[in-house]
């Protein structure tokens, strides 16, 4: 499976591609050169012609971007009603970017379009490492934060936590990074079920692959019959 | 250790302050008073290198000529320094007086003594690349002309500090795999390095400007004994963006050596980019930057931390996106 990451960071695109793998339970090959984006809403602005540049140029079957919430509206259940989108919610408007861009290109290279897979990490990507290891860092205390107008945690502190200091260099936030990642042995139930910004990311991956969803969990590892794309 | 500088009528400076933190880098257009806020340091340096002249009354003194002022953190901050002039435009004399209240109000040899390893560098490809003098090794120089002695100095008395620095250098720049010297007969050391990919050495002045510009950097921020404060311009020059955010590191390196596992004490660092995309790998600490704005022909400086409503601003938009828009302001006045 050929995946094109789109990060802020080869620290995140180093953990993004082994969240990637656990979910898809198999290795994938990444599209290079790798793609960088500067924050937001640089990811939303370069996003159409990096999808228009997959799809032409490159065997790319999919593209993973994964940015982080910061103080945006978190992605909630009412958002996924029929022909909605809320404004300020990322998720809602990388999804939008990817509907619009990739329904007006023509199918090239075998295919229709790039595959989708779009995960808001809230607030940040470090919340993700979290997960498992500090119960109190969820998405739900994060929004139930927002809504009190007292947020549970800042950015720095979550990045504090996983660093042992607020500036890491690149190899060390790699390393805790896939450290934490690692953690979960391919299991990420627990990532999905304390960050639904995950789970929807997870919920894309696996519709990549037509058919019942092949993975199981834990109890036994299911192997992902190969689909050709 | 230099808390804050204040000028008076030095240059465009006729009359702005800054509060200098471990780490500030210093944003603004050309001619708003960066190279200035070097400069006095610099001029602090020199002008500390002479004995110190007792306190000359003000009638001796040309008033409307530039002042600059400065105040330590402690162990100095009961003492203060001025820089100020007795007979022409030039600052030519520095004045040390105690300050009512902090440490070290007699200890200017103590204070005086880390004055004079403040160091300011305008990194020079070619000189980098060019042999350098073996005995000049001690330190690197303004241009890092002397590189290869400094290298060469470094693997033969602090061979552990040198394998970090290779280390470092190789990590960043993963097509190199070694980094050689060789004194020739006339003196002179040469440095090279090792290609991974045909495995051959390759003369500096075969490597990129970007590349030679970060191992002179990786070179100082390894430095067993560094400076006590680096003064460092256009630190992005040459450097590909992505590579920025090592930079960046190799920087905070010398600025807060415990987050890298260092025990020496920190070196401040003022350093200057024109570049947005280094910028915006401050959004995480704002109070590290520093925005030099001209207004005509006065210069003011301000931390971008100074602004109340910067969280929300930083909220919106990439730092460089803003600073480039001019809502930070640090923008030419007229293009
Ligand atoms: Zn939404």
């Amino acid at each position: 499976m050929n995946v094109a990451l789109l990060s802020e960071s080869p620290a995140d695109e180093a953990a993004l591609r082994l969240l990637v793998e656990a979910v898809l339970q198999r290795p994938i090959r990444r599209i290079e050169p790798a793609l960088r984006a500067r924050g937001w809403p640089n990811v939303a602005q370069v996003l159409p012609a990096i999808l228009r540049h997959l799809h032409f140029n490159t065997d790319a079957h999919a593209l993973v971007v994964v940015v982080d919430a910061d103080d945006s509206v978190v992605h909630a259940a009412d958002h996924d009603r029929p022909g909605y989108f809320h404004p300020r919610c990322r998720m809602c408007q990388l999804r939008a970017v990817f509907r619009q861009t990739t329904k007006k290109l023509p199918a090239a290279r075998g295919r229709e379009r790039v595959l989708r897979g779009v995960g808001v990490a809230v607030p940040a990507i470090e919340a993700w490492y979290l997960a498992g290891r500090d119960p109190e860092v969820t998405e739900l205390a994060w929004t139930e934060g927002q809504q009190r107008g007292r947020l549970p945690y800042t950015r720095a502190q979550l990045k504090y936590r996983v660093y042992g200091t607020d500036r890491p260099t690149l190899p060390h936030e790699i390393d805790c990074a896939l450290r934490e990642i690692r953690r979960h042995h391919g299991d990420v139930r627990r990532i999905e079920h304390d960050h639904p910004g995950f789970a929807s990311l997870a919920r894309d991956l696996r519709g990549w692959f037509p058919g019942p969803v092949a993975f199981e969990g834990q109890s036994g590892k299911v192997p992902v019959t190969d689909i050709k794309i | 250790m230099i808390a804050s500088v204040a000028f008076q009528r030095f240059k465009a400076l006729r009359n702005a302050q800054l509060v200098l933190g471990p780490f500030n880098l210093v944003i603004g257009p050309n001619g708003s008073g960066k190279t200035s806020l070097i400069e006095a340091l610099l001029r602090l340096r020199l002008l500390a290198k002479l004995p110190l002249r007792s306190v000359v009354a003000e009638t001796e003194r040309t008033l409307e000529g530039p002042e600059i002022t400065f105040r330590f953190s402690p162990p100095f901050d009961g003492l203060e320094a001025r820089l100020s002039c007795v007979s022409d435009q030039v600052c030519d004399l520095l004045q040390v007086a105690p300050r009512p209240k902090g440490e070290g109000s007699n200890d200017w040899p103590g204070l005086r003594s880390r004055v004079l390893r403040i160091r300011g560098y305008v990194l020079d490809h070619h000189a980098i690349a060019a042999p350098a003098v073996a005995k000049e090794g001690a330190e690197l120089n303004a241009s890092a002309g002397n590189l290869a002695a400094v290298l060469a100095t470094r693997q033969a008395h602090h061979p552990a500090a040198f394998d970090r620095l290779v280390a470092d250098f190789t990590r960043i720049a993963p097509e190199f795999t070694e980094i050689g010297t060789e004194l020739g007969e006339d003196g002179r050391v040469r440095f090279r390095l090792r290609l991974k990919e045909e495995d051959t050495w390759i003369e500096p002045d075969n490597v990129s400007q970007g590349t030679l510009y970060l191992l002179a950097m990786i070179t100082l921020a390894h430095d067993p004994d560094p400076p006590s404060i680096v003064c460092i311009e256009e630190i992005d020059r040459g450097i590909h963006p992505r590579m920025l955010r090592e930079v960046r590191d190799v920087l905070y390196r010398l600025s807060y050596p415990a987050a890298f596992g260092e025990t020496r004490t920190p070196v401040q660092l003022i350093a200057t980019t024109h570049s947005p995309y280094l910028l915006d790998l401050f959004c995480e600490h704002p109070e590290e930057v520093v925005i030099s704005a001209k207004h005509g022909a006065t210069a003011t400086f301000s931390r971008l931390t100074d602004r109340p409503d910067i969280t929300e601003m930083l909220a919106e938009s990439p730092l460089g996106d803003m600073w480039y828009s001019g809502v930070l302001g640090g923008v030419p006045e007229n293009e």
